[in-house]
């Protein structure tokens, strides 16, 4: 059927008002984020010139930027597996009926629902060097005073801050991978079974395919929380010792609102979501969810 | 008070000849300029303010969150509300959120702080960026210049002024002490087992080399009775403030005649240096400690020697101890124990502070001036540093002689010429364009220096950076910045 134009202009006013939101929230800031990133705003200077690509040029020179997205990439490439292997580990042990399976499901997933700050500051008490309840530990099982400083020293600072992460998000993942899991087709587990398919077999032929778009959806919402990681860095170092531990939206903050480098800022955000939509996409693409 | 218009009724037979006139009017001038004079600025500020409050307004002012924010919440807010009728409504914010928080409000132009908080370092950002008022005019305007006069030296003619204008009135008396335990420095048996190992007197130590001597044997002979030598707060932004004055009171300079930076010297590595060996006597894990660890360590009884801004001095003499907002405040067991002195170097860092400015985009800015001087007056001033729950410090001439406060507690007047000798020797904090920026280096030089990384590899890093923020804010505009900041009296010791 074909409209009439003052049907068609009534449809365009009833829907004008939700693009008029969609262009203001979505699109309005991107494209004044580029503007931005194109001027020379600081702190100090309320300079709206054209700049051409300074900021972007700055970017390259920038060691402690590069620094912190590899710090960034090393938070991922550590916490993001292990989340999804002990996940998976607990979704396998709960997938059985057991007494008390929903009060023991809801209180593993209790981490979750904290504000990461809120954990962060938590596991900052956990590790404290004189009451916190973890050196507290270690000098008991050692035998006298022990004290070790979690969030000073190089070589213990990774660790905290993983495990402080993996506490908290494992949950996710396990709660997640459960629902996968309960929705497996249990007759093609019971014909595997009958056909003599071990563990292993059964889970990487019929299991995992069944689970993976749940998984892979997964593996993206973590992954991309992980590269957004702040609260329990923040914490815990507030990305020290020196930048050891700061992250790149720990370095984007520290610029953008402790240093007011603005125009820079915005070419650093502007980077960040060209490469996130680029990993975002591939990601999709490779697990075919475009469609 | 007689109105100073009385004066001239009784002349008013006289008033005949034009001799009689010049000489009524010349009384009459006379009266009004002394009764002017003899108000103080305190009441010239509610006088002033009534007519501006008239219909109930309000001023909004940026306070630091926490104990400084009683200040106005509990005292001197209702009571400008009830002289002037002015309501006073007070944003509090973290001081690491302040500077932030002001410059976004600038930047947005709403108007929503009247009056503000700021710490003295910032001041030549915030100047410079157009979000603070010259006060110049308002100060001749209220006739509140002698007053300023009285404010202690080392605050007035440091932290008030930027290229010569008034944007601030110092308001905080914030500066290191040294709190020894009296107690333990008395003790026989120690004076004789110090004598016997060094060669001379166990004393309150005036150099950093006697402080470290004497910290590490009190350590060695009270550590079994649960005593460290001493405790410092240890957390970057604290030590920051120790390094700044330590390093300069050794000699060093942060920059040089060409303003490349030369805090990696070989002053400032044998600082950072000694800092480090320094943790070894002092409690465990002391590189963690921030303002809270170690008021509790030396509240505790747990070390012998510690500095840090004066609010420790009042907590540790028990001053208004059962105070509900000072419930937080381990209870002391040192009360007439402690002793006060000017830390190690003899020029104590004047570590923050805060001073009290009007906001350059209130849209009231005359009623958020007059709250301002009315708070920073030394009517009010005086009895806004004795408040128990709030942090603001002696910081006039007045208020370390007040009789009132020397009366606070026995040794009150010790505490009270600790801080008057701070303020005539006190360093500035460095103060520059983007210092924020220079302070981030140092403090994240300092975390790494308790990573157990290497002093001069530290330094040296932190010098880059501040080469490379100076070169990028503008080697000329920074150089006149630090000429100015480097010329004041407080900058490096004379």
């Amino acid at each position: 059927m074909r409209l009439s134009s003052r049907d068609r202009r009534f449809s365009l006013s009833l829907v004008a008002p939700s693009i008029f939101l969609l262009l203001l929230v979505g699109v309005f800031p991107l494209v004044y984020l580029l503007v931005v990133s194109f001027q020379g705003i600081t702190m100090t200077e309320l300079d709206t010139s054209f700049q051409g690509l300074r900021n972007f040029r700055m970017l390259f020179d920038d060691e402690r930027l590069w620094q912190s997205l590899l710090h960034t990439v090393i938070f991922t490439a550590i916490a993001l597996p292990l989340e999804l292997v002990l996940g998976l580990a607990m979704a396998q042990l709960f997938i059985d009926k057991l007494p008390g399976r929903p009060v023991f499901v809801a209180l593993l997933v209790l981490p979750v629902v904290v504000s990461p700050i809120v954990a962060g500051a938590t596991w900052s008490l956990m590790f404290d060097q004189r009451f916190g309840p973890i050196n507290e530990v270690i000098s008991w099982m050692l035998g006298g005073e022990t004290t070790i400083l979690w969030t000073i020293k190089p070589d213990l600072v990774y660790p905290a801050i993983l495990l402080a992460e993996i506490w908290q998000w494992t949950p996710f993942m396990f709660l997640l991978l459960l629902a996968a899991l309960s929705a497996v087709d249990k007759s093609q587990l019971e014909a595997a079974a009958i056909d003599g398919a071990g563990w292993w077999r059964t889970f990487f032929r019929i299991v995992l395919p069944a689970i993976w778009p749940v998984m892979a959806i997964a593996i993206l919402i973590r992954a991309l929380d992980l590269f957004r990681l702040f609260d329990i860095v923040w914490a815990l170092t507030k990305g020290g010792p020196g930048t050891m531990t700061e992250t790149i939206s720990i370095f984007a903050y520290v610029k953008g609102f402790q240093q007011f480098e603005t125009s820079y800022t915005a070419a650093v955000a502007l980077m960040i979501i060209v490469l996130l939509s680029v990993v975002v996409m591939a990601a999709l693409k490779r697990v075919e969810l475009t469609r | 008070m007689n109105h100073p218009l009385s004066v001239a009724r009784p002349c008013a037979a006289l008033a005949r000849s034009p001799l009689s006139v010049a000489i009524v009017a010349l009384v009459a001038t006379f009266a009004i300029a002394t009764d002017a004079s003899a108000q103080s600025a305190a009441q010239r500020a509610v006088d002033a303010a009534k007519p501006l409050c008239a219909g109930g307004k309000t001023i909004t002012i940026v306070w630091e969150a926490g104990l400084q924010s009683l200040d106005p919440l509990n005292f001197s807010g209702p009571e400008w509300e009830k002289q002037t009728g002015c309501k006073v409504k007070v944003v509090e914010v973290p001081t690491a959120e302040m500077f932030t928080k002001i410059m976004q409000e600038f930047r947005a132009g709403t108007g929503a702080y009247d009056a503000l908080n700021v710490i003295p370092a910032w001041m030549p950002d915030l100047a410079g960026a157009g979000a603070l008022e010259p006060l110049d005019a308002l100060v001749d305007k209220y006739g509140y210049r002698a007053e300023l006069q009285k404010i202690a030296p080392t605050y007035r003619d440091n932290q008030m002024t930027v290229n010569g204008k008034i944007y601030g009135f110092p308001d905080d008396g914030d500066v290191f002490v040294m709190y020894y335990r009296k107690d333990i420095f008395a003790r026989d048996d120690l004076k004789k087992a110090f004598k016997a190992k060094t060669g001379h007197e166990l004393a309150v130590p005036k150099t950093w080399k006697q402080f470290d001597e004497t910290a590490a044997f009190l350590t060695e002979a009270l550590k079994k009775d649960g005593i460290y030598g001493a405790a410092f707060f240890r957390e970057p932004p604290y030590t920051m403030y120790m390094f700044q004055e330590r390093f300069r009171n050794e000699g060093g300079k942060f920059f040089d005649a060409g303003m490349k930076a030369t805090v990696n010297n070989d002053i400032g590595v044998r600082v950072f240096n000694e800092m480090r060996a320094e943790n070894k006597f002092m409690p465990p894990g002391v590189e963690k400690f921030g303002f809270v660890e170690n008021l509790a360590t030396f509240l505790k009884g747990q070390s012998a020697m510690t500095i840090s801004w004066p609010p420790y001095g009042r907590f540790a003499a028990g001053y208004l101890a059962n105070e509900k907002a000072l419930d937080w405040v381990p209870k002391s067991t040192i009360a007439g124990k402690v002793g006060y002195a000017v830390p190690p170097g003899g020029h104590p860092q004047l570590a923050a502070g805060f001073a009290l400015s009007v906001a350059s985009t209130s849209k009231q800015k005359e009623a958020a001036y007059l709250f301002i001087q009315w708070l920073n007056s030394e009517d009010i001033s005086m009895k806004r540093v004795q408040l128990p729950y709030a942090l603001r410090d002696p910081f006039r001439d007045s208020h370390f002689t007040s009789k009132e406060y020397l009366a606070k507690w026995p040794d009150a007047k010790d505490y009270l010429a600790a801080l008057k000798a701070g303020s005539q020797t006190g360093l500035l904090d460095l103060s520059l364009i983007q210092t924020d920026k220079y302070e981030e280096a140092l403090r994240q030089g300092i975390s790494r220096l308790w990573a157990g990384e290497d002093s001069k590899k530290i330094l040296d890093d932190v010098a880059k950076q501040w080469d490379a923020t100076t070169n990028q804010i503008g080697l000329d505009k920074q150089k006149a910045v630090y000429g100015a900041w480097a010329a004041k009296s407080g900058a490096y010791p004379k």
